[in-house]
């Protein structure tokens, strides 16, 4: 599963899911959806979405499994 | 979201196979019932004329109604939605949401849910109306159930995630 720290940068930026949505061109349902996981954002998508937030792909999104390895 | 005329188009779809399975009550329900007991002479008579007549007449008015209600009613999403027109005539069902991957990824789910259901549905839909001793009525009021549930299908499964994000 595709986890995401989507909401904790958007907080931190301050950005409402409506902010970020017109930012990426998407509606603030898909924000949501990515949030919870119930939706992976394609990778025109998740670099939009990693140039709003101001970090990159690999700090925004990971795999499950990945996380599990490491630790 | 929630005034997205798209969002509301398989309740109108829904209403307008209710009011036309109303009609088709109304056109194929018998003019009289007869009860007659013949040892005592006895008999009993119903006229279903006037009721028969109501519903006919009733369905055709309130479809009427309903046909311009939802035409004012997607001349106003296209006024207000001009990149997002839903066409009058097309083949493609309006009720697509599309505007974004998001939205396409729960179209699809909704729409994956409809084919699993018809799938099932219309071969059992055809062994009924191959072997079923009832009338031809109860045939087509069979169709318009199923038409029915896929509108149900794909507005619960919409509402559904909408619902969610909404709360």
């Amino acid at each position: 599963m595709l986890k995401n720290r989507v909401k904790e940068l958007r907080a931190r930026y301050g950005f409402t899911q409506s902010d970020l949505g017109k930012q990426v061109d998407v509606t603030r349902q898909t924000i949501a959806f990515i949030e919870k996981g119930e939706f992976s954002p394609s990778i025109t998508l998740s670099l939009k979405l990693a140039k709003a937030l101001q970090t990159n792909v690999n700090d925004l999104f990971w795999l499950e499994e990945d996380e599990k390895h490491e630790k | 979201m929630k005034n997205d005329f798209r969002m509301q188009y398989p309740l109108w779809m829904m209403g307008f196979i209710v009011v036309l399975g109303l009609f088709l009550f109304g056109v194929n329900s018998p003019e009289t019932t007869e009860i007659v007991n013949t040892e005592t002479e006895q008999s009993f008579l119903v006229e279903y004329g006037l009721v028969q007549g109501f519903i006919i007449l009733g369905s055709i008015v309130l479809y009427l109604i309903m046909l311009f209600v939802f035409y004012m009613k997607i001349r106003r999403h296209n006024k207000m939605n001009p990149t997002q027109k839903i066409p009058s005539f097309a083949i493609r069902p309006p009720e697509y949401l599309e505007q974004d991957e998001g939205m396409t990824h729960i179209t699809r789910k909704a729409s994956q849910k409809v084919y699993t259901f018809m799938t099932w549905s219309l071969p059992g839909l055809a062994v009924f109306a191959m072997f079923s001793p009832l009338s031809r009525i109860y045939t087509v009021l069979a169709i318009l159930v199923v038409a029915f549930l896929q509108y149900v299908i794909y507005y619960r499964e919409i509402r559904k995630h909408l619902r969610e994000e909404d709360e």
